[in-house]
């Protein structure tokens, strides 16, 4: 049946030499005719498939984007919409110029760092408690894994009331504790309110870690694992020497992508403070929807296509260095 | 055998496209007068909430049995989407025909010429006479009208009668001064009861300049609630200082420490758990008082809007109401529909049920305003000479820029960064060099 079907490696051969025989010089532009005309409509086929979806990026993402950069470059003001001049780099000047922009950069800075590191440790630990088999694990992953599917708006909404000093669970449970005598002021002492908003993103982003990393986790061979174990190295050994390595690529994508997320983030901020205490906690992109609050569009939209300037270098330099400790 | 497949494969994939097409092309298209001759109003309300948008759509069903051949799509966006939600509208020229326009976005949507001036149409309204003076005048200007008021947001005190009770008082606070001496003698935080729920976060400045506009009063131009007769901002007024310091004190002395975050559902919460005495806010908090299950009904009350030294309170009334959108294809029913709401019924009945002060004429005197926590409004309306309404520059194109800026300055003074006096001299620095732009 198969010998029928596909031929055997004697029948094929046999064909070949047959072609070759009936003279494959003008066999040959007659076969290139009809792949060529095959392709064309194949490739009409795959575009007719891709159209509407790449019709619905294009609209959706690619032309608001253009539509935003271009908003930077001019006086776009909500007030008058009938007269947007162009104003060249004006936009950007006015928030390089401004004193806020300091500040919002290092509380950027201090919200990155503070989220992704805490997030990466404690995803780690997540996921290496849940590569091993135990009862439930699939229940345990699932409640695990449930933050990631709500909400950043309502993740800081909830987080504004349990960090609330009078009425807040937080505040309650440490006093019960005995870890304080006193309600703490979270949300309003400048100190405070950057940790308590970056407690709630570490809640929120923990589970992405962990997800990626125990998806990674599943790929590192049980083999090389027992043999490790046989030869004795320990488990810190195993993790340091077998399992991070060959986890090497997922962990420096994740830490680029939340870097990129967190950066772009500001919903849990603005539910939790609004970028208060006096604006302790304001970053650049609760700073961009200030300017939107105020009808200011072409300024938000300058700092938008800065933030985008500043990932778009910051991924470049990422991604060499993770190729350089790779290439190591 | 290939070709034909391969052909098949191109088909589907047109025939994807084409529906792909289609689709986006329905979805473009807004609603309108269908080929029976039945109109079709989108209608887009921007202070949503269940309970509200359930009632607009009960007095729109009302509209739709008095008017045969209309029907009314409503559109209720999350509030904090809903203003942006409506100007993309706007912008598009599609549909919307009828919108919530606040004060604070009208001079936006008017100057971008995407509001319909409604001003030779409603002095024909029969019902037109039956609105009060304040909702006649307070959305006309430069002879324009683009929204009729649907209700008044106005300041009154909300506290707990047994806690003035217990500390030895009388009555209520008339003033900012009783205010902070009476939230003094009931702050106790060993007990969790604190004297005033001070707004330190969102929207913060407002009690600020309330406080600050009692203070200069006398001398205060109405209709332009920041600036005083002489043409100077009120910040630079002498009394303005005696103001800031009553007002900062009552952070000081009488509210919870972390109330410099404190916005509205903090403040709320704050009263309605019992934890604070004292609470400046609008009426539509009484709704949410009314159903707290930790202070029973005869637990509080409402006093009018407090007054500064010379015994006046500026009342700085916000309004809102139903517009027209100029593109609109159905302006002819989109304006029946505005006049039906703003009939006595329909905007008596909103006015109440969302706890409003009514633009009808005479509304106030039903039993629903002249009773329990909604007599100090009558008390107010009662006394003009007293409680002198006036009108805040809302609608100029810097009042958020302004707002964001005023609270970070109120958060700076109670985190100690900035003096009172230092916040003074900025916001008067701040409307000089603004009105001066503008003129």
């Amino acid at each position: 049946m198969t010998a029928t079907t596909f031929g055997s490696d004697g029948a094929r051969a046999e064909q070949a030499r047959a072609r070759r025989a009936r003279g494959g010089q003008a066999r040959a532009p007659r076969e290139r005719l009809r792949r060529k005309s095959f392709g064309r409509r194949h490739a009409l086929t795959i575009l007719g498939f891709l159209l509407p979806a790449i019709v619905f990026v294009c609209w959706f993402t690619y032309f608001p984007m253009l539509q935003g950069a271009h908003m930077a470059f001019r006086d776009w003001n909500l007030w008058d919409l009938t007269s947007t001049p162009w104003v060249g780099l004006a936009n950007f000047a006015t928030i390089l110029s401004d004193p806020v922009f300091p500040v919002v950069a290092g509380n950027t800075a201090v919200w990155v760092v503070g989220s992704i590191v805490p997030q990466l440790v404690i995803g780690f630990l997540v996921a290496l408690a849940l590569w091993r088999r135990f009862r439930l694990r699939g229940l345990y992953q699932a409640l695990v894994f449930y933050p990631w599917a709500v909400s950043g708006f309502l993740v800081g909404m909830l987080f504004r009331w349990m960090f609330n000093a009078e009425f807040g669970v937080v505040n309650d449970l440490l006093m019960k504790a005995g870890a304080i005598e006193a309600p703490l002021p979270w949300l309003a002492e400048p100190g405070l309110a950057m940790v308590a908003v970056i407690m709630a993103n570490v809640w929120y982003g923990v589970t992405f870690f962990a997800i990626m990393i125990l998806a990674a986790l599943q790929s590192v061979p049980d083999e090389v694992l027992e043999a490790a174990a046989i030869d004795g190295a320990g488990t810190v050994r195993r993790l340091f020497s077998i399992v991070i390595p060959y986890i090497w690529t997922t962990l420096a994508l994740t830490v680029l992508l939340r870097v990129i997320w967190t950066f772009n983030s500001p919903e849990i901020i603005y539910a939790m403070t609004g970028g208060g205490p006096a604006g302790r906690t304001h970053i650049i992109t609760t700073w961009m929807i200030q300017y939107t609050q105020q009808g200011s569009y072409g300024l938000a939209s300058a700092i938008g296509l800065a933030v985008m300037a500043v990932l778009f270098v910051f991924c470049a330099f990422y991604l060499m260095a993770m190729r350089r400790v790779n290439e190591r | 055998m290939t070709r034909t497949r391969s052909q098949t494969r191109t088909r589907i994939a047109a025939a994807s496209t084409a529906v792909a097409g289609l689709l986006a092309l329905t979805a473009c298209t807004g609603a309108g007068a269908a080929q029976d001759g039945t109109v079709n109003l989108q209608m887009v309300e921007s202070l949503t909430n269940p309970a509200r948008t359930e009632l607009i759509r009960e007095l729109l069903d009302e509209f739709e049995a008095e008017n045969p051949g209309v029907t009314v799509d409503l559109v209720s966006p999350p509030t904090d989407q809903a203003d942006p939600k409506i100007q993309q509208m706007l912008q598009a020229g599609t549909g919307v025909d009828v919108l919530e326009v606040r004060d604070s976005t009208v001079g936006a949507f008017s100057n971008n010429g995407w509001l319909y001036d409604l001003s030779d149409d409603v002095t024909g309204w029969p019902g037109w006479d039956d609105l009060t003076d304040n909702a006649q005048a307070v959305t006309e200007e430069d002879g324009a009208r683009y929204y009729v008021p649907y209700g008044f947001y106005g300041l009154s005190l909300f506290y707990r009668t047994d806690l003035v009770e217990e500390a030895g008082f009388d009555g209520p606070p008339a003033s900012w001064e009783e205010l902070l001496e009476q939230a003094s003698a009931i702050q106790d935080p060993q007990q969790n009861t604190y004297g005033y729920a001070f707004r330190g976060g969102l929207n913060g400045f407002g009690n600020v300049v309330a406080a600050i506009e009692a203070y200069t009063i006398d001398d205060l131009d109405v209709e332009d609630a920041f600036r005083l007769e002489d043409g100077s901002t009120i910040f630079a007024a002498p009394e303005a200082q005696d103001a800031v310091d009553t007002y900062f004190a009552l952070f000081e002395q009488a509210s919870p420490p972390s109330a410099v975050s404190w916005g509205y559902p903090e403040m709320v919460e704050g009263f309605t758990n019992g934890s604070t005495a004292f609470l400046l806010q609008d009426p539509e908090v009484i709704a949410t008082v009314a159903q707290s299950t930790t202070i029973t009904e005869d637990q509080w009350s409402t006093a009018p809007l407090l007054t500064g030294p010379t015994g006046k309170a500026a009342q700085p009334l916000a309004t809102a109401g139903w517009g027209v959108a100029e593109a609109s294809e159905h302006q002819e029913e989109a304006i029946k529909l505005v006049e039906f709401l703003s009939g006595a019924e329909p905007a008596t009945r909103f006015a109440q049920e969302n706890s409003l002060v009514p633009i009808i004429d005479g509304a106030g005197e039903d039993p629903f305003y002249s009773e329990g926590p909604w007599s100090s409004y009558v008390t107010m309306t009662e006394d003009p000479d007293t409680y002198v309404n006036v009108v805040q520059p809302r609608g100029v194109s810097w009042w958020t820029e302004w707002g964001q800026k005023a609270d970070q300055d109120v958060q700076a003074v109670l985190l100690g960064d900035m003096t009172t006096s230092e916040l003074l001299d900025s916001w008067d620095a701040y409307w000089t060099e603004k009105y001066a732009a503008e003129e």
